[in-house]
């Protein structure tokens, strides 16, 4: 800790960003508001767009999204009570339900450890003092910026099991490349690999944070001979550890909600080869826009919401043990 | 820096410097070519004439150059205007969703007030109720505030904050020293004084991240658009692609043509603004000891 | 702390502006136009350079034919259009027309999405469309939307292909038995690799549905209410899919659908498979990308002599969504939009197969050469064509049973297993 102090004293000795104004300390205290008041006063007031825009925007809709779970909503005519049904057809009705669930828990066990992984790497990588850098990171952040079908029909191509450029590039390695998107057991590894291709997002996050990361600290570390492996765990992961913790809670939360690339790579959102690629968004959107049952989709949609409340509580929970924030408090 | 080594030394350093950017470029470019072959079939799609679209098996190079796709495809719908509207919508939405998102982490990042972890949580919260089930229920809202077929659906909730932005940007905050804040409080400076004079140029990087992130997902945002715009003179780029795709036939050459250059713009304000990156570097430097 | 407040106003200043601006634009976006017409608002999905003009013509002709009504027409992406649609009607400000799935009409109806338009009609509006058309949009004995356009399935086959395979070219497959026969003639093999395959049930715009109830005498699914999922005739369909498959083997099928699955190169054009199913439209793509194609056509072979060229069918509608301000107005322009002059531009020009009956046969006499054979052979195959409404007691049978067909055509079970998993599954699924 006694570093940050003169850390701390350097910074404000170099740069002298805030505006000498001495005697409002003093007018403050005039004015008799304590510091917890101010506090108080000041963090309302700058959260108050928020507040405004869940009150005014967001927790009507969720409320209403809420109340509908608990009827036989169809989104034009009816909105009958029914109190548990829609919860209780989930258990004991709906088949497709639990493979839904199945298909979605998969995906996301893959998904956020593969993807937070390489990002990480990735970023690490583009840290690196390396010629023509600029145009490595677009490239990389190039697919994160591409959306929408095309980029979906683009790797329906790429994932042909005869003719497309994975199993051509397998091939080269002596490797008969799977029939993917074909194949039950394989939907959902290709929806990982495209995944992966585009983690140049996740990457961006990092990058943003390895920038807070001081050159000084390694030069220390290189002067005790420590190798790289020890300077990227003892330096680089603490250091970025607030970035992972939300990438991870972020990711599973997205992960759980997978939708758009199995609506459009499956013939007309059906869920793929055996239902392999039906997942829990999926149902639900069939269920409210081609059923009409949005109160089905709603009591979805809320046990959804406390299952991924459950495991994001759990995060926080078990954050406070590993990430470690340079400002001091964790609270 | 290493003033006390004997040169040897100082030469092998160098060397395994040079070994390890050697090999880092290396697998930087052997990813690139992975990322960027997708790419290129895009690029080659767009200039494609139909005919050869059609062609078995398809062809990785063009056979001819037909540039003309891109002016044609530009000239089949009001192109202009709507990529007008999509600009005003995507900037005036990522001026919004910095300053509003920032200001909002600061305080959940920096100001103790009461309350603050329990609101931390519902603001977490909002993140998990996928947006379909509330949608039709927020297009009745903003029906009803007389919202439809303006901007307004599009931009106000830029201005009010999102969960996902106010997350990462307080997760960016917790680094900045607490010394530092209170330092400034001792010497009079308000919270808005500090956001704006310490946290703002202090979390650059992150800053341009969310703006970054926040204009690409303006600029590809279909299903607002479409929900709430009931004019086509304020359509926006991303529906104007759709136009492209048919019941029966997809015009894959102009389809392709459009979305490379619909790309574009976001691929070179990524391009310019990523040198704040490593300017942000300059003023950040560690604190850890 | 008082800049903090200066600052937050700002910005909600700057809301209220922009709240202002827009408010300005709603107001021109009235009911009526400024000589004093009625604006309907017509939603499509055809915003394409090849459909989009087609129906802006007919708009625009309907507009100038009389002085109260002003159509307005807006593209929304396929999809996203129903939607929207459903969040409009949701919020009371729905379009006044909107083109809409042919075979849903019921389960829009039921769930009060759709203005009822029998008082608008009557028996001879009624009559001049194709009787299994107008029968999709009848729920409870009323009508709640007009048939616009439909499709019908046929085979296409390269004559130059059957001459190499020493097969007559003006006599294409009449049944299964033949068509069998016919493709294993047409197969061109080179080592493993297929060069050319002669025939695969499921490519082109056909699924196992399609050949499951062309086998049972075009019986669906759900016949009449009752269930019929797991009959004899279905099974053996299925099974002769599976033959199919295990003659080509696995990766032939899986190499193929996927090269092509992309819609951009057609195996057909590139005369890579010799007879194809597809609907009429296909034709077009022939004639604009298939210069050097010698092909016919054919109706769909039948299980067994006598038994059916049976075909499935789809289309849209037009309808008015429920709450729209102007219906009167809206219906006025259905009722052009489905006449015979507007019918018969959009199939002149599409290529398309209209619900109208005058103006499909108007559209065979204008049409010459191979545009008229084709098209006259999609007319007379209506016929042969058979809607498969979705009922309401089944609201997303499909979801049910395709899974099922897909484990039997993966080999996980036998087709018997699935076909009786699947009818157990839609039964549980049953709506009161």
């Amino acid at each position: 800790m006694k570093s940050s102090e003169s850390t701390l004293a350097h910074r404000e000795a170099g740069t002298n960003i805030i505006p000498e104004r001495k005697s409002t300390n003093a007018a403050v205290k005039k004015k008799g508001l304590s510091r917890k008041a101010k506090d108080n006063l000041a963090g309302y007031l700058f959260i108050s767009p928020w507040i405004i825009g869940f009150l005014g925007l967001t927790l009507g809709p969720l409320l209403f999204s809420l109340a509908a779970s608990f009827t036989d909503y169809n989104i034009t005519s009816k909105m009958n009570f029914i109190g548990l049904e829609n919860y209780k057809r989930m258990f004991t009705m709906d088949d497709l339900f639990r493979t839904s669930l199945y298909n979605t828990i998969y995906y996301v066990i893959f998904s956020v450890p593969l993807t937070t992984a390489g990002a990480i790497l990735l970023a690490v990588l583009l840290n690196q003092k390396v010629k023509g850098m600029k145009f490595f990171r677009t490239i990389y952040y190039l697919p994160a910026i591409l959306s929408g079908v095309a980029v979906y029909f683009l790797w329906m191509q790429l994932l042909s099991p005869s003719t497309g450029l994975v199993n051509t590039m397998l091939g080269w390695f002596g490797i008969e490349g799977p029939a993917w998107l074909f194949d039950p057991e394989w939907t959902k590894p290709a929806l990982l690999l495209m995944k992966m291709w585009s983690v140049g997002g996740g990457m961006l996050l990092y990058l943003a944070s390895l920038q807070g990361v001081s050159s000084q600290m390694y030069e220390a570390a290189d002067i005790e001979g420590a190798t790289a492996w020890q300077k990227f765990y003892h330096i680089t992961l603490p250091m970025i550890s607030p970035i992972i913790f939300f990438d991870v809670i972020t990711s599973t939360i997205g992960s759980f909600q997978i939708f758009q690339e199995a609506y459009v790579m499956t013939e007309n959102g059906s869920g793929g080869p055996g239902n392999s690629l039906l997942f829990y968004n999926l149902h639900m959107w069939n269920n409210a826009f081609e059923v009409f049952d949005m109160g089905y989709a709603s009591a979805m949609a809320w046990l959804l919401f406390i299952i991924v409340m459950i495991l994001t509580v759990l995060n926080m929970k078990l954050g406070k043990r590993w990430v470690h924030y340079e400002g001091g408090d964790g609270k | 820096m290493s003033q006390a080594t004997a040169p040897r030394f100082y030469e092998t350093k160098k060397f395994k410097e040079n070994v390890k950017l050697t090999f880092v470029t290396l697998l930087l470019i052997a990813g690139s070519t992975l990322i960027l072959m997708p790419l290129w079939w895009m690029i080659s799609t767009s200039l494609k004439s139909p005919a050869e679209i059609a062609q078995y098996p398809p062809t990785f190079i063009p056979k001819e150059f037909n540039f003309s796709n891109y002016v044609e495809a530009w000239q089949t719908a009001p192109f202009t205007r709507w990529a007008m509207n999509t600009v005003f919508i995507a900037a005036v939405g990522t001026i919004g969703s910095v300053l509003v998102n920032s200001l909002v982490a600061y305080a959940f990042a920096k100001i103790r007030f009461k309350g603050r972890n329990t609101l931390f949580i519902i603001v977490l919260s909002t993140m998990l109720i996928p947006g379909f089930v509330t949608m039709v229920p927020q297009y009745i809202l903003f029906s009803k505030l007389g919202w439809v077929n303006t901007y307004l659906p599009l931009i106000v909730p830029a201005f009010l904050g999102s969960a996902f932005f106010i997350f990462l940007l307080r997760q960016f905050m917790m680094g900045i020293p607490n010394e530092l804040i209170e330092a400034a409080i001792l010497d009079g400076a308000g919270h808005l004084q500090i956001w704006w004079h310490i946290m703002l140029p202090l979390t650059k990087p992150a800053l341009i991240t969310v703006a970054i992130f926040s204009f690409n997902g303006a600029w590809n945002d279909l299903l607002g658009p479409l929900l709430y715009i009931n004019d086509e003179s304020m359509y926006t780029l991303q529906i104007g692609l759709q136009t492209f795709k048919g019941t029966v036939q997809t015009q894959w050459h102009y389809l392709m043509a459009m979305s490379v250059t619909v790309l574009l713009p976001v691929v070179l304000l990524f391009f310019f603004f990523q040198r704040y990156f490593i300017e942000g570097s300059n003023i950040s430097s560690g604190t850890k000891g | 702390m008082k800049r903090g407040l200066a600052f937050i106003l700002a910005v909600f200043l700057l809301i209220g502006m922009l709240a202002g601006c827009s408010g300005e634009q709603k107001a021109d976006a009235g009911k009526k136009t400024q000589d004093g017409k009625v604006v309907v608002d017509f939603w499509t999905f055809w915003g394409s350079e090849t459909r989009r003009p087609i129906i802006e013509k007919i708009i625009e002709d309907y507009n100038n034919s009389q002085d109260k009504v002003f159509v307005k027409h807006t593209f929304l992406p396929w999809g996203d259009i129903w939607t929207k649609n459903l969040a409009s009607v949701a919020a009371g400000n729905p379009a006044d027309v909107i083109i809409n799935d042919i075979n849903t009409v019921s389960q829009r109806a039921e769930n009060k999405q759709v203005e009822e338009l029998s008082k608008y009609i009557d028996d001879s509006f009624k009559q001049q469309f194709y009787p299994h058309l107008w029968d999709t949009v009848e729920y409870e004995g009323k009508a709640y939307a007009v048939p616009f356009n439909t499709d019908t399935r046929l085979l296409f086959y390269n004559k130059k292909a059957f001459k190499e395979a020493g097969l007559d070219p003006e006599k294409p497959p009449a049944t299964w038995a033949e068509l069998e026969e016919y493709a294993k003639k047409l197969d061109v093999k080179n080592g493993k690799q297929y060069d050319r395959v002669g025939f695969y049930p499921l490519w082109g715009s056909v699924g196992a549905s399609s050949w499951m109830t062309n086998a049972d005498s075009g019986k669906g699914f759900i016949d009449n209410g009752e269930l019929a999922i797991n009959t004899p005739k279905k099974v053996e369909a299925l099974e002769w899919i599976l033959g199919w498959k295990e003659r080509l083997g696995e990766n032939t099928v899986q190499a193929f659908q996927a090269e092509f699955g992309s819609e951009q190169a057609n195996p057909f054009i590139a005369e890579k498979v010799a007879m194809w199913v597809d609907v009429g439209t296909f034709y077009t793509q022939l004639r604009d990308y298939g210069q050097d194609l010698e092909f016919g056509v054919a109706p769909l072979p039948e299980y067994e002599e006598g038994a059916g060229n049976w075909a499935e069918g789809g289309g849209f509608v037009a309808e008015i969504p429920k709450g729209a301000k102007n219906p009167e107005e809206a219906m006025d322009f259905i009722k052009y939009l489905t006449g015979p002059e507007a019918q018969k531009y959009w199939a002149v020009k599409n290529y398309d197969n209209v619900a109208n009956i005058e103006a499909a046969e108007a559209t065979i006499e204008e049409l010459k050469g191979p545009d008229k054979m084709v098209y006259e052979a999609t007319v007379k195959n209506l016929e042969q064509t058979k809607m498969f409404p979705v009922p309401v007691e089944y609201p997303d049978y499909h979801s049910r049973i395709n899974p099922q067909i897909d484990n039997a055509l993966l080999g996980k079970t036998t087709p018997e297993k699935a076909l009786e998993k699947a009818e157990n599954d839609v039964e549980k699924m049953k709506k009161k």
